[in-house]
């Protein structure tokens, strides 16, 4: 961590949750997606969670970033309680101080890779930082691409747009949701390796889901889900690291964990 | 596959609701006036025979002929006829209260052969008594045992009587005999043959009705009368001969009632088979991936686009019966309405007739326009590869197919020859030859010329409609991000776009065709009315009197009466050469009053001391051309006077100026009044303010009947816009649907947006943005055609009048393009908000 450009004061974590619960259904058919889980997310820094299908981690990005409403608890994006926000206030919070990068990655197909990346600040009525753009695009590699459409380039350089597109507003925060969930290893290698790229020399704060662990291993630190709690924690993690983590989880909740299938 | 089928239809219902209702809509169109056209028919046929009240027999005259009173006497004298009567109608014009009516009138013999019944009082007798129809004696105001004037013209002297009639009962027409033509007064047969006759009019008897007498065979009788009367007479049954003439009537008349309404029928079905054909487009592009699965577990081509064409059967045929019960339902209560009414209303029938051809021929029509608007996208549905079945995402982008070489070709060979067979036929019509060949060849050229060129136009709407949209997104793109996020979003599927837009285009260029064509027509019209009838409303007190001031004070009072010129009518004498002379009426009037008064001011243009004005139509008569020395001769002496051929020629008379009249001795007290009216009702007031005066005066005008041409000209354009509005409301409906279907397909890019910072209302806005700019550019495109085709319509038709003055019915284009934006609007309104209701979340899951 001595190559950080930035050493933002640790004082606030970037995001963070106190209590949170989220339940679905009710009755019998009830499920307790997230148990009072809480947990700090530092800033500037690359924080993957994981945890077996069913163990609430999207359910807790989505709650995090304000896309979905908590049953219980808080969540902060800074000093912003996203659990007391409305609609519009979401709304406005997810265009200036939130960056998304989806598993699909859902651009959109009318635009070029250049259009896609500035509609964030397009929508919030912003002027392009030109420096900025050039910096996040010369980062990502994309500079010969940008007046392509997205069913012009590859999955991996529309992954990267979309990584483009979250950061240009320079986000307090960015969400990946499995962002290599839909790429082949060489690409999902390079995207990862772009975000925590954007993390150590751009000083941005990244919050991924993901079920891979070598995905994880990219990241400054792991923090395992089981059940709607938090079930462990892996600094520096290594793809091995992670891997075993992963299997102290299967081993300590066997019955549901072999439930579990992709 | 039935099975599938109707799966797939319950999942896409509310799709194809939208669809089903434009068919349905124009399957109502086609029912209903299917209804109308046979209420018309029977309603004639019920009329004709309840003419012939109780008769036995009908004998019709040959063709084109009638029958003498010899053969009315022949028939009478027939074994067998126990009674007969000739038919015959007499118009008389009968006045009361200023007024006159013209009303036909039946001879009264046998009351059996009366259709009409007595409502009050007595049958008329003798010379002097008539029963008058209760409307007519409301007309003139008239009641039983008043008097009425009958006014007739000698045949030999041309003079003209007017004798008094007592009105001595009011008939009413339970059977609707007469209710079509006008009604009917009834005088005694004798009387009336009599005053016939003196007017130098042969009698004539259109039919004889007769009744057998007890023992005699109709057959016999029939027999009989066709060998002595006049050959191709036909003796028939009442029902047999109503039949035949009703026929005749109908043929004619239902022929061009159904042609013309079914036209505009045709112009809804075509508007709702693009609709159609959208929708289809849009199901199976997004059915890719279930249609993908059937052929890859081995279903083949051809059951793909049987199930296709089977939806669409089932659409056309369940819309299409909806419509006809909507059509049947509309006409009955039209009925229902109607009869409640007199005159023609009260011969109406009471129930609409569902025959098998109503029901059938909408039905049809709606099938087969369903299923030719299925075709394209059925086909699109085979060409589904089953590998699709297998890629991750299936983007519903099938449009991408080239538009079809064929279709441009086409397109752009009926435009090119359309628009120059148009610009010929406008040409023509406009062309000073004068001769009614041309205009009429230059009307076809035009017709021809504007339908094929229409038809290139819709057919390229995919090709060119396309660039307009990208244009004006661009254009509307200038206003923000919202604005340029629809834009970019109408240019994913610019052929659907194309399409919607392009079926808008199609009523919006019609109705703006109509209303352009019928202000234009107006305004030709007015400057051709205001020539042939240049003053509104002229009191003349004859030449040797004149109007007392008081008079003209209470006239020009008149409520409704705009600008009076006081004129003075002379009968003079005037030298138009060295060698003739004239006696003739010269009018005297103040240039400046003339001008305030007259609606065609020029005839006095140019008129001052010593000018005598000719109206051109006046002047060819005499050969008098301007610059040529016209000597006025008076009591007292004679002035010369420069002639001036004006371009007036709407009356008889050359004008000079008061000064100069007074200068040789005529009397410049004006004997005549020229009005201009502001309102019509002003003439009822002014015969009143004529009637209180006691004197002889005389009024003349042309603003009733120029008001009568303006309301039959503004009904028929409202008629036919109204007409045209159902297409423009099918394709409203388009536009909702297409709307409502790019929502379906966008909802994971709709869940990224609104998790990337857009607010609920910004992607309301942009389907707002995107629903006001299909219809936008449907409406501006249409009105734009719609001017160029009301303008050359009315040169090739007008021309032949005159002057064709082009104008833009600016009222109505605004209106046009209001509804075209609003309902743009309105339409994006529900898939608004099924657009915002997924949350963010939508955009995370895979699928």
């Amino acid at each position: 961590m001595d190559t950080t450009v930035f050493s933002p004061a640790a004082t606030t974590p970037a995001v963070h949750a106190r209590s949170l619960t989220k339940v679905y259904g009710k009755g019998a058919a009830q499920v307790r997606a997230l148990d009072a889980l809480s947990v700090d997310f530092e800033a500037a820094r690359f924080t993957a969670i994981m945890g077996p299908s069913g163990s609430g981690k999207s359910t807790l990005m989505h709650l995090l970033a304000g896309l979905d409403s908590a049953t219980g608890g808080q969540a902060y994006i800074g000093a912003t309680e996203v659990t007391g926000l409305t609609d519009r206030d979401l709304t406005l919070l997810r265009r200036t101080r939130v960056g998304f990068v989806f598993q699909q990655f859902n651009l959109l197909p009318m635009f070029t890779a250049a259009q896609n990346i500035t509609l964030p600040l397009e929508l919030a009525g912003q002027r392009v930082d030109r420096q900025w753009f050039g910096q996040l695009t010369t980062t990502l590699g994309l500079t010969d691409r940008l007046n392509h459409r997205p069913a012009e380039m590859s999955g991996g350089q529309q992954q990267r747009v979309a990584i483009a597109r979250a950061l240009i507003a320079r986000p307090d925060v960015v969400f990946a949701d499995e962002p290599t969930g839909n790429l082949d290893s060489r690409s999902g290698a390079q995207v990862l390796s772009f975000l925590r790229r954007s993390v150590r020399e751009l000083g941005r704060t990244i919050i991924m889901v993901t079920h891979d662990p070598a995905a994880a291993a990219y990241a400054d630190r792991v923090i395992l889900l089981a059940d709607g709690r938090i079930a462990g924690e892996i600094t520096e993690p290594t793809p091995e690291s992670v891997l075993a983590g992963l299997d102290a989880l299967r081993s300590y909740e066997d019955a549901e964990a072999t439930e579990v299938q992709f | 596959m039935l099975r599938l089928t109707l799966a797939q239809m319950r999942r896409s219902a509310s799709r194809l609701a939208a669809a089903g209702v434009a068919i349905a809509i124009g399957a109502a169109f086609v029912a209903a006036t299917l209804l109308a056209g046979d209420v018309i028919t029977r309603a004639t046929y019920d009329s004709i025979a309840a003419r012939y009240a109780e008769a036995d027999l009908v004998v019709a005259p040959p063709l084109h002929s009638t029958f003498s009173p010899n053969d009315l006497l022949t028939v009478a004298d027939t074994q067998g006829v126990a009674d007969s009567v000739g038919l015959t109608s007499v118009f008389l014009a009968l006045s009361g209260e200023g007024r006159t009516v013209w009303q036909g009138a039946l001879p009264l013999t046998s009351l059996t052969f009366m259709p009409l019944e007595l409502s009050e009082g007595a049958w008329p007798q003798g010379a002097s008594q008539i029963a008058l129809p209760a409307d007519t004696a409301e007309r003139l105001n008239v009641s039983v045992g008043d008097t009425i004037g009958v006014d007739s013209w000698a045949i030999d002297t041309a003079e003209s009587l007017r004798d008094e009639l007592t009105v001595v009962g009011i008939v009413g027409d339970p059977l609707g005999a007469y209710t079509q033509t006008g009604g009917r007064a009834v005088m005694a047969a004798d009387a009336l043959t009599e005053r016939a006759a003196a007017e130098g009019g042969r009698v004539a008897y259109t039919e004889i009705l007769l009744m057998l007498a007890d023992d005699a065979r109709a057959a016999d009788v029939r027999a009989t009368l066709t060998t002595l009367l006049p050959e191709g007479t036909q003796v028939l049954t009442p029902h047999e001969h109503a039949a035949v003439v009703a026929a005749t009537i109908t043929d004619g008349q239902n022929v061009v009632f159904y042609v013309f309404v079914l036209s505009f029928a045709a112009i809804a079905l075509m508007v709702a088979g693009l609709v159609i054909s959208n929708t289809f487009q849009v199901l199976v592009a997004q059915r890719t991936k279930t249609l993908a699965l059937l052929r890859a577990v081995g279903a083949g081509k051809r059951q793909v686009a049987f199930s296709v064409v089977l939806e669409a059967t089932l659409l056309g045929v369940i819309s299409s019966l909806i419509g006809v019960a909507v059509g049947a339902g509309l006409g009955q209560l039209a009925l229902a309405l109607a009869s409640g009414g007199s005159g023609v209303a009260a011969s109406l029938p009471t129930y609409i007739a569902l025959t098998w051809q109503v029901v059938a021929i909408p039905v049809i029509a709606g099938l087969v326009v369903t299923l030719m608007a299925a075709l394209v996208p059925a086909r699109a549905a085979t060409r589904v590869a089953p590998l699709a079945a297998l890629r991750p995402e299936a983007a519903p982008t099938i449009e991408k197919g080239s538009a079809g070489r064929v279709r441009l070709v086409v397109s752009v060979l009926l435009m090119l020859a359309g628009f120059a067979a148009l610009a010929g036929g406008a040409w023509l019509g406009t062309a000073q030859g004068d001769s009614r060949a041309n205009a009429a060849m230059g009307l076809l050229a035009g017709i021809t010329g504007g339908f094929l060129s229409f038809v290139g136009v819709a057919l390229s709407g995919v090709f060119w409609m396309p660039l307009v949209i990208r244009l004006a997104g661009r254009l509307a793109g200038l206003t923000g991000p919202t604005a340029r996020l629809a834009a970019a979003n109408m240019q994913r599927n610019p052929r659907r776009s194309a399409a919607t837009a392009t079926a808008l285009l199609i009523g919006v260029t019609l109705v703006t065709m109509m209303s352009t064509g019928a202000a234009s027509a107006r305004a030709s019209m007015d400057a051709a009315f205001d020539s042939f009838y240049p003053i509104d409303m002229a009191i003349e007190a004859g030449t040797n009197e004149a109007l007392p001031a008081e008079v003209m004070a209470s006239i020009m009072g008149t409520a409704g009466v705009g600008n009076m010129a006081q004129v003075t009518n002379v009968i003079a004498t005037i030298d138009v050469s060295a060698r003739d002379y004239l006696t003739m009426t010269v009018a005297a009037v103040d240039p400046t009053a003339a001008r305030a008064a007259l609606n065609d001011t020029a005839l006095v243009d140019g008129l001052t001391a010593g000018v005598i004005a000719f109206p051109s139509s006046v002047a060819a008569g005499w050969e008098v051309s301007s610059g040529d020395a016209i000597t006025l001769r008076g009591p007292t002496g004679e002035v010369e006077l420069t002639a001036l051929v004006t371009g007036g020629q709407g009356l008889w008379t050359p004008i000079v100026t008061p000064d100069d009249l007074a200068a040789v001795g005529f009397s410049a007290a004006p004997n005549t009044l020229w009005l201009s009216l502001d309102s019509l009702s002003a003439i009822g007031r002014l015969h009143d303010v004529i009637a209180d005066s006691n004197l002889p005066l005389a009024s003349q005008g042309s603003a009733l009947e120029r008001a009568e041409y303006e309301t039959v000209i503004n009904t028929a354009l409202g008629v036919v816009v109204g007409l045209l509005a159902v297409a423009v409301v099918i394709a409203l409906i388009g536009v909702a649907n297409t709307l409502s279907l790019s929502v379906l397909e966008r909802r994971r890019e709709s869940a990224t947006l609104r998790a990337i910072g857009v607010t609920r209302g910004q992607l309301r806005g942009m389907l707002a943005v995107e629903g006001a700019l299909i219809a936008g550019v449907g409406a501006v495109t249409g009105i734009s055609l719609g001017l160029v085709y009301g303008w050359a319509g009315s040169l090739a038709a007008l021309g032949v009048m005159g002057e064709v003055a082009l104008s833009v019915p600016w009222r109505d284009v605004a209106l046009v393009a209001m509804i075209a934006l609003g309902a743009g609007l309105v339409a994006s309104v529900a898939p608004g908000r099924s657009a915002v209701r997924p949350s963010p979340v939508a955009a995370l899951g895979t699928e």
